[in-house]
């Protein structure tokens, strides 16, 4: 009966993670159709002409879909159809994994407006701001200096020119009447809310890890090494390809949602390399090769970013990243502050 | 109590055996003393080693010296495993950074490759008075703070038990009350740490020593060199909880860094 009802289960997920990325598929078809057509509503009206004003429209269209993945999905998109730049898309990138972090905050903000005294509940949603804000810092000139001396270029594989070929013609009978009926902006739109459901048909056909049955669950007791938990981090995300859920995973260890700053730190860090895993699918499946140059040079240089924080100033940067949590959660003004200047910033980016 | 003192003659190693000899006149069964000399400085230090056991004998305690030529380090490490001693007292020359890496340090080659506990006399001369035990929630707590125990009763000094809170609260229904609260308060409470730090007191009392309880909050390392420092402790006991194989490339060894770290003698419990 038990193994019947887990059977049915099994295939409820494959039928659910089929259909995800089905509609990833159709709903990057419809953004790259629909984003030829954008390139002058984005260059005229809405003005975003270089990689300042890209990375604050990013940023502000993470927190509007309250997810970084389709952002950053719809950024390559645009590059592919020539209504950004490369410097573009990748400041998008950036920006989008910035604006990821504000569902969290979010979610804690719901909790304490229920009347919840615990501004703890921040906890998660600031540190991931925090050590996002910090990699990017150097990450960001870092991927623009690869990027304008085209280190990276070439890094696409022919083989995929020919799928991508293949998935767009799949898709033309699907996206052909579409795009004759409907104009460019609400496909790129109906292509970015696709994107978005398809990720949830993802979360939800991710089977339940419960890593407390097994050898991780002293994690909440010991302190690992910060490059272990670097790693496991990086690869737990790339499993689940969302950082919310791979640290939502590790909860569960601690019966009080509990985990310790020391592991959790290198935990994100590694997370936040990884999480740029579908988006690289994305670029791929587009066919575009500046697209995965872009991708490709947002996870290299989070990765060296991170592995120099870890190697050389491991113990000044957790002090710092700590130091700043506790402030920020410490009073309402101070988190008043915080919120401000998270939303001030990609305001700022996008007058420059 | 088996105590191991060890000596080269430099000062650090001296200050050391002066240390030792007082550790070993209250609480050791019997004392070995490890002299490793270069020919040069031969005479001089064992007359010092010498004088050091006519003084230990006159206080009733067993006294053998061993002379061996070579590398401190490592010939500490073979007369620790040679011998079960209970305690092995060493200096710290206190190098750090590149100096460290270039030179390598005695005293961390010794505590990690000694199948003993290792106490390494590290800053000024000092009487040992004030022991700060740091207590990781856990079984293997258990042994160092009942062999601190031991230790404090038979020196007169007061114990105080440390355990740093270090974990943050990730799940929005998390109840992070206790996250702020002192040791009183978690052992009030019977929250998992308090009920920890109440055991811990229990095993204290059971070796007949009287200790108090403190709580921080922040990272760990951080944590205990700042109450070590706050506090003017004399002696840091930690344990030495990795065990070696892949558990030691896995997991941090805070008892390392915190010998690292300190400048008070820190005794790692084995």
């Amino acid at each position: 009966m038990g193994s019947q009802q887990g059977r049915r289960l099994g295939w409820k997920k494959l039928g659910l993670g089929l259909s995800g990325f089905l509609l990833f598929v159709l709903a990057l078809g419809l953004m790259k159709e629909g984003a030829g057509g954008l390139a002058p509503l984005l260059r005229g009206r809405l003005e975003i002409t270089n990689a300042a004003d890209s990375m604050g429209f990013g940023w502000l269209m993470a927190y509007l879909v309250l997810s970084g993945s389709p952002v950053a999905a719809a950024a390559v998109a645009l590059l592919s159809a020539d209504a950004l730049s490369s410097l573009q898309a990748f400041t998008m990138v950036a920006g989008s994994r910035l604006g990821a972090s504000l569902i969290v905050l979010l979610v804690g903000l719901i909790y304490i407006l229920r009347g919840h005294e615990q501004w703890t509940a921040l906890t998660a949603g600031v540190l991931s701001l925090l050590l996002t804000g910090s990699v990017q810092l150097v990450a960001l000139p870092m991927g623009l200096l690869i990027l304008g001396r085209g280190w990276l270029n070439g890094l696409f594989v022919p083989a995929l020119e020919k799928l991508a070929a293949g998935v767009n013609r799949g898709l033309e009978p699907l996206t052909g009447p579409l795009a004759a009926f409907l104009p460019d902006w609400a496909l790129f739109v109906a292509g970015v809310g696709l994107v978005t459901l398809s990720f949830r048909l993802f979360d939800r056909a991710l089977p339940q890890m419960r890593l407390e049955r097994t050898d991780f669950g002293q994690i909440p007791r010991l302190v690992y090494r910060p490059e272990v938990m670097f790693l496991m981090g990086l690869a737990i995300t790339l499993l689940t390809m969302s950082v919310s859920i791979s640290v939502g995973i590790l909860v569960p260890l601690s019966a009080r949602g509990y985990m310790r700053r020391e592991n959790i730190i290198p935990y994100i860090l590694g997370a936040n390399v990884s999480t740029l895993a579908d988006t690289l699918v994305a670029a791929a499946l587009l066919g575009d090769p500046r697209a995965v140059t872009v991708v490709v040079t947002h996870m290299v240089c989070a990765a060296i970013v991170s592995l120099l924080l870890i190697l050389l100033a491991y113990r000044s940067y957790e002090r710092a990243v700590s130091d700043a949590l506790v402030w920020i959660i410490r009073r309402h003004r101070n988190f008043a502050l915080f919120l401000g200047v998270i939303f001030v910033i990609p305001v700022v980016f996008i007058l420059l | 109590m088996k105590v191991l003192l060890c000596t080269d003659g430099s000062s650090h190693t001296v200050r050391a055996l002066k240390m030792g000899m007082c550790i070993a006149r209250a609480a050791a069964s019997s004392v070995d003393i490890l002299v490793v000399v270069e020919r040069d400085r031969e005479e001089e230090v064992r007359r010092l080693a010498e004088a050091a056991a006519a003084d230990l004998g006159e206080a009733g305690v067993p006294v053998a010296v061993h002379r061996r030529a070579g590398r401190l380090a490592e010939e500490v490490v073979r007369q620790a495993q040679a011998i079960p001693y209970d305690l092995v007292i060493i200096g710290s020359r206190g190098r750090r950074g590149v100096v460290r890496l270039l030179l390598g340090s005695v005293a961390l080659h010794v505590t990690e490759h000694a199948p003993a506990s290792v106490l390494v006399v590290k800053g000024r001369a000092r009487d040992l008075r004030r022991f700060l035990v740091c207590s990781s929630a856990g079984p293997a707590s258990e042994y160092t703070v009942r062999f601190a125990g031991r230790l404090a009763r038979a020196l007169g000094a007061s114990v105080t038990l440390l355990h740093v809170m270090s974990q943050l609260p990730l799940a929005e229904d998390a109840l992070p009350d206790d996250l702020g609260a002192s040791a009183e308060e978690l052992i009030q409470r019977g929250s998992r740490e308090g009920v920890h730090l109440r055991r811990m007191l229990d095993l204290l009392a059971a070796e007949g020593q009287a200790g108090r309880a403190v709580i921080r909050h922040g990272l760990v390392r951080d944590e205990i060199i700042a109450e070590a420092r706050e506090g003017r402790y004399d002696l840091l006991v930690t344990g030495a909880h990795v065990t070696p194989g892949l558990n030691a490339r896995l997991v941090d060894d805070l008892s390392m860094d915190i010998l690292l770290d300190a400048n008070h003698p820190v005794l790692v419990v084995r």
